[in-house]
């Protein structure tokens, strides 16, 4: 699984630095370095609704620390089949 | 004129105690764009040496730019200066190197220490001629310059750091010489070199300069441009026109912002390659295109590098930061400060919708300001900049 985060300018301004560190340290926390690539993208194209994100061709919007978790839980893990 | 360019930079610390320094530099550019520079010392310190310095090196320097004669110079300047309460003298020492086409150097030096020659990097010493005029004793060389030749003009202060603490003779010129053959490195900047010099006459002081300390330096080099494309144009119709633009003649190659990129990118039939990872927290990461030297994202990007440039005119305080980190605006300060001597920026003029979102701190007439902005603290650097609108 390839997931990308939007670093373009405004959603760097949303806290795209944040985002990032909280999927590295998710897919730490759960091994799942060989099943992850992780990655910064230039725009994504949804500047208003950011920060956004893409795993491999989906683009989920409106990420924060606050939704994070559930992000995590419903694109990435149950995808997987964990 | 050659194609060489005379970067030109200079840092001066206030006498211990002090808030304004007696040591001042002026730079003038004679109608064929000749470069005049001069370094005053003023008698004493604080105002009143400002005062003399100032005077002396406007002076100097508007007069010689209108080619007036030394001899005239000389005399306006003995007659304008106020005269000293307690010395019963007007005085102020100065050094005068101009440019001439950028082809022969003339310098003129006034009681201030010797300037210093670098070529290629070793110390060569030049001829002087001894005239005497009104009773002072000026000494006037005339030289041709090369590239890489760098002229170091200093103050005294320079000379007597870190006398009564660590040096008892204080800097000598020699040693200040060998210092500048060691620390000679070709690319750094005439400004970063007058900041290493200071920055070692502080140390030699104790950071407690016993005098105003300048250091002014100037450094021959070939001309080297960067074009730097930011923003899409107002309409998507001129994306090719821009693009061969922005892509045509020599130089490096900058791109600025993530539409921009797409743009590149695509006119280029290349991939923007993502960069992983965030290496300063405040600065979005880059990217990379083929073809393209640099690849940035926009907007926060060109507002960090602006804040390095203007604390680089001032103290160049940011120094330690632009000069060897790897986060876009370090990369792209460098890039700009440090390589090119012209800077042609393509402004693409259209709105980023992203941008208009109220909740957001950025607008488009902030994309315009700061390139404005940018480009007139790079003209204050010397570099020639273009900017053309899509």
């Amino acid at each position: 699984m390839k997931i990308f985060v939007c670093v373009g300018s405004s959603c760097h301004l949303k806290g795209s630095y944040h985002i990032l560190e909280a999927f590295k340290q998710a897919v730490a926390d759960n091994h799942l370095e060989d099943d992850i690539t992780l990655s910064a993208a230039f725009c994504l194209g949804k500047c208003r609704d950011g920060v956004s994100i893409k795993i491999d061709e989906e683009i989920v919007t409106g990420l924060s620390l606050e939704t994070f978790p559930d992000v995590w839980q419903t694109k990435v893990l149950k995808p997987l089949g964990k | 004129m050659t194609s060489l360019f005379a970067d030109i930079g200079h840092r001066s610390l206030n006498k211990y105690g002090e808030q304004i320094c007696g040591d001042h530099v002026q730079i003038h550019t004679m109608k064929d764009g000749s470069p005049v520079v001069v370094l005053a010392d003023g008698l004493g310190s604080g105002i009143k040496a400002n005062i003399l310095s100032t005077l002396t090196s406007q002076i100097m320097s508007t007069m010689l730019a209108n080619n007036l004669p030394l001899e005239v110079c000389l005399e306006t300047m003995v007659k304008t200066l106020p005269i000293c309460e307690v010395r019963g003298i007007a005085y102020s020492t100065f050094t005068v190197i101009r440019l001439l086409q950028n082809e022969e150097a003339e310098i003129l030096q006034y009681d201030n220490p010797h300037v210093i020659l670098l070529r290629n990097g070793r110390h060569v010493e030049f001829p002087k001629e001894k005239l005497e005029i009104d009773g002072k004793i000026v000494y006037k060389s005339r030289l041709y310059i090369h590239e890489n030749d760098v002229f170091i003009m200093l103050s005294d202060g320079a000379i007597h750091a870190g006398i009564g603490c660590e040096l008892n003779y204080g800097w000598q010129r020699d040693n200040i010489i060998e210092f500048v053959q060691n620390m000679y490195i070709a690319g750094f900047t005439a400004k970063t070199l007058a900041t290493i010099v200071t920055d070692q006459c502080n140390k030699l002081y104790g950071f407690k300069p016993g005098d105003d300390t300048t250091a002014c330096v100037i450094r021959m080099r070939r001309r080297k441009a960067v074009h730097l494309m930011i923003g899409p144009p107002s309409d998507p119709a001129s994306d090719e026109l821009l693009m061969e633009e922005f892509m045509s003649g020599p130089g490096k190659k900058v791109v600025c912002g993530g539409t921009t990129a797409e743009i590149a990118a695509r006119y280029l039939d290349k991939e923007i390659v993502p960069v992983s990872d965030y290496l300063d927290p405040e600065i979005p990461p880059i990217a990379s295109i083929e073809g393209i030297d640099l690849v940035t994202e926009g907007i926060l990007t060109v507002n960090r590098c602006l804040v390095y440039a203007k604390s680089y005119l001032e103290d160049n305080a940011h120094y330690s930061t632009w000069a060897y980190k790897k986060d876009g605006a370090s990369m792209l300060s460098r890039i700009l400060f440090e390589d090119a001597t012209d800077i042609h920026f393509f402004v693409g003029k259209a709105v980023n919708p992203a941008h208009q979102n109220p909740d957001l701190p950025i607008d488009f007439s902030i994309k315009m300001r700061l390139v404005e902005q940018l480009s007139d603290t790079l003209k204050e650097m010397g570099k020639r900049v273009t900017v053309r609108y899509y």
